[in-house]
């Protein structure tokens, strides 16, 4: 299992576009992806919840990552919060 | 290699069952008719008073033998059909057509030939017939076979051709009568000049057969029981039945070919004062050990089960023993002990042989219909008369047998401690083998993905929403259970040019080549992918394709959100909602500021900035209403929320009022799309909905 923890960059914040591309990459990779904000964590593949969080700019996420090809999965994620959040 | 010849050669002898299982029917005709229309039978019994030529009882005899033998006298058309629809892997009902045609092409022209050669006159003696009105060459159930088998693997091979454009209505099973018809033209040609030799062979054969005596019979009858376990005995004895390597004879003027034919010409002949031996050795010997040999065998079986199994044991084996006594049918009883005993089987078929030699050398005339059961033996020997059929000896013999296998079972059971049924170890269940079991050995399934079927099985709603599949001359014509979950958009892509909906039919529209569409389609729904609902999910237009929790059938209902035009989603001038990267749904360009619960549910969340909410419904469709593009950057100007996350909703409760205009001139769209988060848990997500709607009408259905 990894941990990496990224602060939100984007104004907007995770709003639906974006909720709906990290759900899309999150569905591609064969690891178990969650997103924690506060005292929520919630699967990252699951759209309505990702979107629920509420996550905004200047909030810090952590992403657990779990089972598959970890080291993979974790750099996808990484390059994916770089360039759209 | 060998592999495939044994199991062409199986499936050769299955495809006889068809039209051998007319023959104890058309034998029963046959033979009371027969009998009760004998002048030598009613003068035997007295019974001239009651049975005499013109009245009614006589009139219905004669009805009853006539049709009987209308049955014999046109196997060989019966053989092209039933072979044919035996050996065709698919749309056996186009191969029983072909087989019919090519059976009178094969005919009429050798026919042709016949007249062009000088008539029946210049051709050797007993070699021509009239089949069908037909003159041709005497060719017996041989001629049918050839068309049978040939017709099946014309059919086999081009009940799927694809033709050219302009001739494609030709193509698909529509060519295989046709192919059939002008193969069998050149076959009937070369029949003429070809036959005449082999009919010398197999006369030359036959004699042999006829002059190598009792041993020659002995022969026969080992081997016809041999090749039982193999399914191959029909391949064996039917020639000897049914064509002249089993003896030709004149009876009436008629010249008759095959043991079989000879023996039931005969008995509808007024003029026989004993059946011909030389014809009925090949089947009399069954009568023996079918009655009373396999019963004993059976019993001994019963007597040698360990007492605690008799009851279960018993039963098996006392149907099995009836069902070979009655009818002859000794399958059920011969693999009981086949698979447990080949040693036993062996000694068997010695034994049978030996009965079949027995009958011949007691000079038993016994024909039979389809095997040796009490109802043959009843019908064509006791019926008959001693006089006629010497039929007492097989009684005699019979009885012997019963004894000799009795003793004989029970011995070899016991001293090599056989497996027969009730004397299984602890745990086995005692069961009779049938020919599957053997066939399952063989079997394996093996199925090709086939995209274009798939599509249109997932197009129609999967296999479960098909009642029946039919196709006309461009179009597949299809009875669906739902037509609610027919999707035109699938169709199309499996290359269909329209599709028409009329309640629950619905056709396809392909152009000519749609019964090779057809074609493929069945194949497809006949491998086990076809049973997946994976394969369905995989092709809607849900982003993930593998994740296949499909929940349950029940059809879940969204309705209009907003009064406007509906805009498909693909047309939503955003890639994140056209490209269905957050799921399948549609959108509606509002003509009203309002927003409103498309379905009952429960609000999961309501954006900050009031574009948009999460609503949950009470089926767990997870639906995201995003009012506008890109508004988001709005921030939460001309919106506003009338529903706090967690609160519940019922369908047309207004969520969130905005300003149309504003929106608007603020350079944004106001485009709202309603979607389906979930989608991949569905089959379906289908938008049934076009043009202008009004808040309430049934915009989506899910499957």
């Amino acid at each position: 299992m990894r941990t990496f923890t990224y602060t939100i960059k984007d104004e907007l914040g995770i709003h639906a576009r974006p909720a709906g591309l990290l759900a899309k990459t999150a569905k591609s990779l064969d690891s178990e992806i969650t997103i924690t904000r506060g005292d929520k964590t919630v699967g990252a593949a699951k759209l309505i919840a990702l979107m629920g969080l509420g996550v905004k700019c200047g909030d810090t996420i952590t992403v657990t990552i779990s089972g598959g090809d970890e080291d993979a999965s974790e750099k996808a994620m990484r390059e994916f919060l770089e360039n759209n959040l | 290699m060998k592999d495939k010849i044994f199991g062409v050669l199986q499936r050769v002898g299955r495809s006889f069952m068809l039209p051998i299982a007319l023959l104890p029917v058309a034998g029963l005709l046959l033979g009371i008719g027969s009998s009760f229309t004998n002048p030598t039978t009613l003068e035997t019994y007295g019974l001239t008073k009651f049975i005499y030529e013109g009245g009614i009882l006589y009139t219905v005899f004669d009805i009853m033998s006539k049709t009987g033998s209308a049955v014999f006298d046109n196997l060989a058309l019966l053989f092209a059909m039933g072979v044919a629809i035996g050996m065709a892997k698919k749309e056996k009902e186009v191969a029983a057509l072909s087989g019919a045609i090519g059976y009178l092409i094969m005919n009429t022209a050798i026919s042709a030939l016949i007249t062009a050669h000088g008539g029946v006159e210049s051709m050797a003696e007993n070699t021509t017939t009239s089949v069908l009105g037909i003159t041709t060459l005497q060719m017996g159930v041989f001629g049918g076979i050839i068309v049978g088998l040939g017709v099946a693997g014309l059919h086999n091979r081009f009940y799927k051709i694809q033709l050219p454009q302009v001739l494609s209505f030709f193509g698909g099973t529509r060519f295989v009568p046709i192919i059939t018809s002008v193969v069998y033209l050149v076959v009937g040609v070369v029949m003429f000049f070809v036959w005449p030799f082999v009919q010398m062979g197999i006369a030359r054969l036959g004699q042999l057969v006829l002059e190598s005596g009792y041993a020659g019979t002995w022969i026969y009858g080992t081997l016809e029981r041999a090749l039982i376990p193999f399914g191959l005995h029909h391949v064996f004895y039917m020639p000897f039945w049914q064509t002249e390597l089993g003896g030709a004879m004149v009876i009436d003027g008629v010249t008759v070919q095959g043991a079989q034919n000879i023996f039931f010409a005969e008995l509808a002949s007024r003029g026989t004062e004993h059946f011909s031996v030389s014809a009925t050795r090949f089947m009399s010997g069954k009568f023996p050990f079918m009655i009373f040999g396999l019963p004993a065998a059976a019993f001994a079986m019963y007597r040698a089960a360990r007492p605690e199994k008799k009851k279960a044991a018993g039963g098996l084996l006392l149907s099995a023993a009836l069902t070979s006594m009655l009818t002859g049918i000794t399958e059920p009883l011969e693999f009981t002990f086949l698979f447990v005993a080949p040693l036993m089987y062996a000694v068997h078929c010695v034994l049978a042989g030996l009965s079949y030699m027995l009958m011949h050398i007691f000079n038993v005339g016994v024909g039979m219909t389809f095997s040796g059961g009490v109802i043959d033996l009843t019908l064509f020997g006791i019926l008959q008369g001693n006089a006629k059929t010497n039929w007492i000896w097989i009684v005699i013999v019979g009885l012997a047998y019963a004894v000799v296998y009795y003793f004989v079972f029970y011995f070899m059971i016991t001293k090599l401690d056989l497996k027969t049924p009730g004397r299984e170890r602890d745990g086995e269940e005692t069961k009779l083998y049938t020919r599957k079991d053997v066939d399952a050995r063989k079997q394996s399934g093996s199925g090709s993905a086939d995209r274009v079927s798939a599509l249109i099985l997932a197009g129609l709603g999967g296999k479960d929403n098909i009642s029946d599949i039919d196709c006309c001359a461009t179009r597949l014509r299809i009875t669906v259970n739902d037509a609610g979950k027919v999707s035109d958009k699938l169709l199309k892509q499996s290359g269909a040019s329209g599709v028409v909906h009329k309640g629950n039919g619905v056709q396809v529209i392909y152009g000519p080549q749609v019964s090779v569409v057809k074609s493929r389609l069945e194949d497809f729904m006949d491998t086990p992918v076809a049973d997946d609902p994976s394969l369905l999910t995989g092709l809607t237009d849900a982003p993930e394709p593998q994740k296949s929790e499909a929940r349950a059938a029940a059809d879940i209902k969204l309705y209009a959100h907003m009064s406007g035009e509906v805009v498909p989603l693909e047309e939503v001038q955003d890639e994140a909602f056209s490209s269905g990267a957050l799921g399948g749904g549609a959108a509606i360009e509002p003509s009203e500021g309002k927003l409103y619960a498309p379905c009952d549910g429960t609000v999961d969340m309501v954006f900050d900035t009031k574009h948009a909410v999460n609503i949950i419904s009470d089926d767990g469709c997870e639906i995201l209403l995003h009012i506008g593009i890109d508004t988001v950057k709005l921030g939460g100007k001309y919106f506003e929320s009338h529903v706090t996350a967690g609160q519940k909703i019922r369908r047309g409760d207004l969520l969130i009022s905005f300003d149309i205009d504003g929106i608007r001139n603020s350079g944004y769209r106001a485009t709202t799309p309603m979607i389906v988060c979930n989608t991949e848990d569905y089959y379906s997500v289908q938008t049934v909905a076009s043009g202008g709607v009004t808040v309430g009408e049934l915009l989506i259905n899910i499957n």
